[in-house]
């Protein structure tokens, strides 16, 4: 039985922001952009695929099963079967640990894996009231009933409702994604200053890591144009000028501005995954394999806290501390939530509030992020989970390290955390 | 009976053509035979309610009359074989049931005539149908009752299009146009071709009012008109099958095939019949040829080098012939305009019909563009189309041989620089090929495959058939300077430039040039190549010939001007909204008082004809035929005039002659 999940190799596409570069890209234009590179880049025989699996949240309606879709779209025989795993911000870390649990279940070997979100083209949404008029209109056989039908139309239903917003809303607690990093900066007692200095610290990261991160993206050559690389990354970006920010979720007392939340963004991540044997089978040095993981839940209202428990479940499982990681990656969906999360772990009197018993310790400012995160690259929702895999496998590989964690919040509450190694 | 198989179902006649040991049917004397014995079976047996003529062949419902056959006949042997077509097709047509011709498969020239002389026609909606009357293509007009019947079918608006330019169409299309009254996924037409059975015998329509005396002269002078545009009158047989289905229309059925014999016959004995036959045989002849003794390898994943016209007008066409191309640049900016121009001709398919959106989407989805080295382990066919520099060239080449496996062929879509050089600068050279592709890659038929003295037969072979594979016709050419094409071609597009210098009108040589029948003047030409990269190409072989050729003065000095041609708006003419005007720019630099040949046409055309002559002395292509092909379909050379060396024949510029003569020709009666 295989029971050692290798990642081979990973490739993502530029990561640009929302209504810019890659706009007119749809979401599975964007994972078929990825997949082909990964197929081109590895020069894997696509018949040895034994499924693929991609994380994609705000599915377009057009493309059900979208994994299928960029699965035939890339070239992958008809006969190697594909599916769409979501679990909301962790979806691209999802598609991993489903080819690892399908691997130990003997469902084949080799897969390709990864994430794609264009959240330029989330819908806009007709309301139900608009919808039963319309539906009215179309079974409305006179003349007459056809006016009637039309006369029942009231404005508001033509004021449609943004799939984004919903999207990033959680209908259990009734608050947006934003409202919980709120109440997370609330509980935690995360200044403004505090989190506006992460998000310049994400950039300034990003910005002197870009030549490496460029590693991980092969272009997109669409509209006439090519598209090289990430957008999102703010070189005039000061602690000054985030501070101007308006705050978005809570205008009086809040602190949580659109500088340091994560970027609104458009991207796909393909990876190839499989087991030890089929590893070197393929002759291609791999990134490093997956050792251990987790995925916990918590409250809805404090989504952001998710990483903690996950982490501490995780580490449970393979018993190494938060110290053995020469790499940490923790999404940054909000610098407030990843504040509160390193809170958390470090502080007994916070640790309690996230549900730990005691501290499970401090992540240096060394492990952490090391090349910056969402907040300057971006969280394709979908895809964010496999380019946080990606990116901390290659700064183990630049730096010819051993260990990396890997830990994402998820909307709807949970968190997941992840230990690679090479 | 040999050709074909007479069945019964339900009291329906179903009438299979399947002939022997070949997977094509067409009609010979003895299929024509056949087909009346079995229609007369038919016709004396009273339990038989219907027929459907149908063929057993996986791709071909029937392909036409048997060409060689037909070129070969003599006047008294064609008079007969007409009569007995229109014997047979009328004998169906006069059937007092119900007839449906099945059509899955080729349906051109005489296999679409019977499917006129039946009451309906179904036709399946697969690749393989393709249902028109190519004749005229070939010099000759539907003479076994289709310029009759078809016009009677449809009106001669309609039908004159199709028959004058001999165009072949899918099914969807020939439902359009009212050639089939409905197409049928292939697993329904039997099924509907028996519904269709009930509907009894078609009934025909009069068409009164649109082949009045008056419309159609009408009609017929304005396709006339259109026709000299378009061919200069070089080719008689549009023009005659005009004349035919014109006068036909307003007399019985029995003259109008008078009518399509007659002419027939008087255009089988022309020249230029001959000569577009010959050519249609001969591309036959190189669509099907091999290395003798060897099979090559399939192509399974091919790449490009270089994203620039050729770049991406090569993976534009080996995307849409199905493969999954990755097409590799260093410059991105290059890529994305690449790109961009792949997607542009893209729609232009869409937009023209030729392909569904839902194709067009899937052809772009298998190109894979990439300014980075990736993997090149499992291509098995590099193709490099980058710039025209020999040490550039030569850099790739040896980075490629490095990055891809030992048996991978690498070739070259170069135009004029020696292959061997780039051959010898890698391990391996006998992988090592030219494939000259012309521009636009997706018009342009020909591909020379160049044969270095290092290639293998195994190379060649597997270039030979993948140009086949990817539905050009291909010629193999010697590795020497500009090989063919571009050879026989660069002296002519010099001394036209000459006479330009030397105070010809532009118009006037270009005039001369499309009066001979070349699809473009010379000047025009040289335009749209660019004077600059024309004077690349012809600095390959001014330095290979320099005895007999050399490169304008003019050029030179047009090219310091700016004047580089279309790209730039400007060359020989001016470019702009309006129909190009000479450029007064390049005017002043010509001489007052130059040199001029009396007869401009004959005189370029001769240069064309002796450097041909120098290639076959030389072996650079095997034989006349070839050579003739090549320049029809690598230049547009008037294809009526059958070619350079034809020419050469015909105007006894060069003893001996390059092509035997046929046996002379006597009109019968």
């Amino acid at each position: 039985m295989h029971t050692k999940l290798v990642i081979v190799a990973g490739i993502r596409t530029p990561f640009t922001r929302m209504s810019t570069d890659l706009a007119h890209l749809t979401a599975s234009d964007l994972g078929k952009q990825a997949v082909s590179s990964l197929l081109a880049h590895t020069s894997l025989d696509p018949e040895q695929i034994d499924e693929v699996i991609m994380g994609c949240v705000g599915q377009p309606a057009d493309s059900a099963n979208i994994a299928r879709i960029i699965a035939l779209r890339s070239g992958v025989p008809e006969r190697v079967p594909a599916s769409t795993v979501n679990r909301n911000c962790a979806s691209g870390i999802e598609s991993i640990l489903s080819a690892h649990q399908k691997m130990v279940a003997g469902m084949g070997e080799c897969f390709i894996v990864g994430g794609c979100e264009s959240m330029s083209n989330y819908p806009l949404i007709y309301r139900n009231s608009a919808i039963e008029h319309f539906t009215e209109l179309a079974q409305a056989r006179s003349l007459k009933d056809r006016l009637v039908a039309l006369s029942h139309f009231r404005p508001h239903d033509f004021s449609p409702l943004l799939g984004l917003q919903l999207g990033l809303s959680d209908p259990v607690s009734g608050l947006n994604m934003g409202e919980t990093a709120e109440v997370l900066a609330r509980d935690f007692e995360l200044s403004r200053e505090e989190q506006d200095a992460f998000a310049l610290r994400s950039h300034e990261r990003a910005i002197a890591a870009q030549a490496l991160t460029q590693q991980e993206i092969a272009p997109i050559y669409t509209d006439e144009r090519a598209v090289l690389s990430d957008n999102g990354l703010r070189p005039d970006s000061s602690l000054e000028k985030l501070g101007k920010l308006q705050t978005l979720f809570d205008k009086k007392t809040g602190s949580v501005t659109a500088g340091n939340a994560s970027q609104i963004t458009d991207g796909a991540v393909a990876l190839l995954v499989t087991s030890e044997a089929k590893a070197s089978e393929l002759g291609i040095e791999p990134l490093g394999y997956l050792k251990g993981y987790a995925v916990t839940g918590c409250d809805p209202k404090r989504m952001g806290i998710g990483p903690v428990q996950a982490i501490a479940a995780a580490n449970k499982k393979t018993g190494y501390q938060l110290n053995d990681a020469d790499v940490i990656e923790i999404n940054e969906a909000f610098a407030a939530q990843v504040l509160a999360v390193l809170k958390a772990l470090k502080d007994p009197k916070y640790a309690t509030k996230a549900g730990l018993e005691a501290p499970l310790g401090e992540i240096t400012a060394e492990q952490l992020n090391p090349r910056g995160g969402a907040i300057a690259l971006g969280h394709p929702v979908g895809a964010t989970g496999a380019r946080l895999v990606l990116s901390a496998l290659k700064q183990l590989q630049a730096s010819k390290r051993k260990r990396a964690l890997v830990s994402v919040c998820i909307g709807g509450g949970q968190g997941t955390a992840l230990w690679l190694e090479r | 009976m040999k050709n074909l198989q007479l069945t019964q179902q339900d009291g329906i006649a179903i009438l299979v053509f399947d002939r022997p040991n070949s997977s094509a049917n067409i009609f010979d004397a003895a299929t024509l035979v056949e087909t009346q014995q079995a229609i007369e079976t038919v016709a004396a047996d009273a339990s038989i309610k219907a027929l459907i003529i149908r063929s057993a062949k996986s791709s071909i419902f029937i392909a036409g009359a048997d060409i060689p056959s037909l070129s070969n006949a003599s006047p008294g042997d064609l008079s007969s074989l007409i009569d007995l077509g229109h014997a047979v097709f009328n004998q169906i047509a006069d059937l007092k049931i119900p007839t449906v011709a099945a059509i899955h498969g080729a349906c051109l020239g005489g296999g679409y005539e019977i499917a006129l002389a039946c009451d309906w026609r179904i036709a399946t909606e697969h690749k393989s149908t393709k249902i028109g009357l190519p004749e005229t293509q070939l010099g000759i007009l539907p003479a076994w009752g289709g310029t009759t019947r078809l016009s009677r079918l449809l009106t001669l608006p309609k039908a004159l299009p199709l028959i004058l330019a001999g165009k072949t169409l899918n099914a969807g299309a020939a439902k359009r146009k009212g050639l089939i009254d409905v197409a049928v996924h292939p697993a329904h037409l039997l099924n509907v071709a028996k519904e269709f059975t009930k509907k009894g015998k078609r009934k025909e329509v009069p068409h009164t009012l649109v082949h009045n005396l008056a419309s159609v002269k009408m009609i017929e002078s304005t396709a006339r008109k259109d026709l000299m545009n378009k061919t200069q009158g070089l080719y008689p047989a549009p023009l005659k099958a005009l004349e035919v289905a014109c006068q036909s229309v307003s007399q019985p059925l029995q003259a109008g095939f008078k009518l399509e014999k007659d002419a027939i016959i008087t255009l089988a004995s022309k020249a230029e019949t001959k000569h577009l036959i010959g050519l249609f045989l001969e591309s036959e002849k190189a669509k099907k040829q091999r290395i003798p003794g060897m099979d090559g390898h399939k192509i399974q994943s091919p790449v490009i080098i270089g994203s620039g016209i050729m770049g991406a007008g090569i993976t534009y066409w080996l995307s849409s012939r199905g493969y999954s191309v990755l097409m590799q640049d260093i410059d991105d900016q290059a890529l994305a305009k690449g790109m961009h121009r792949i997607h542009s001709q893209y729609q232009q398919a869409q937009v023209r019909h030729i392909i569904s959106l839902t194709e067009a989407h899937a052809g772009m989805d298998r190109i894979y563009a990439s300014s980075q080295p990736v993997n090149l382990m499992k291509k098995d066919l590099i193709i490099e189309a980058a710039v025209e520099a020999l040490p550039l060239k030569q850099k790739i080449f040896t980075d490629l041989s490095q990055r891809c496996r030992e048996d991978c062929i690498l070739a070259t879509n170069t135009s004029a620089l020696p292959i061997q050089s780039l051959a010898e600068s890698i391990k391996n050279p006998e992988r090592v090929v030219g494939l000259h592709f012309f521009n636009p890659v997706h018009r342009m038929p020909l591909v020379e495959i160049v044969r270095a003295p290092s290639t293998s037969d195994a190379t060649l072979s597997t270039a030979l058939q993948f140009v086949q594979k990817i539905g050009k016709t291909p010629v193999i050419v010697k590795d020497s300077p500009g090989f063919l094409v571009n050879r026989v071609l660069v002296p002519y597009l010099l001394e036209a430039c000459k006479l330009f210098a030397n105070g010809m009108d532009p118009k006037a040589i270009d005039q001369a040039m499309l009066e001979f029948g070349m699809p473009m003047g010379p000047l025009r030409l040289l335009d749209e190549v660019g004077l600059d990269v024309g004077k690349h190409v012809a600095e390959t072989l001014i330095a290979a010939y320099s005895d007999r050729m050399s490169l304008p003065p003019m050029m030179e000095s047009m090219i310091e001007q700016g004047c580089l041609g279309r790209k730039v708006g400007k060359g020989f003419y001016v470019y702009g909204k309006e129909e190009p005007e000479p450029n007064p720019q390049a005017l002043q630099l010509q001489k007052s008082s130059g040199q001029i040949p009396k007869n401009s046409a004959e005189f370029l055309a001769e240069l064309m004809s002796n450097e041909a002559a120098r290639c076959l002395d030389e072996g650079i292509v095997e034989s006349a035929e070839a050579i003739d092909l090549a320049m029809v379909l690598g230049t547009g050379y008037a294809p009526f005039r059958g070619g350079p060396l034809h020419y050469a024949d015909e105007s006894k510029l060069i003893r001996p002659k390059f092509f035997k003569d046929a046996p002379p020709i006597r009109m019968a009666g």
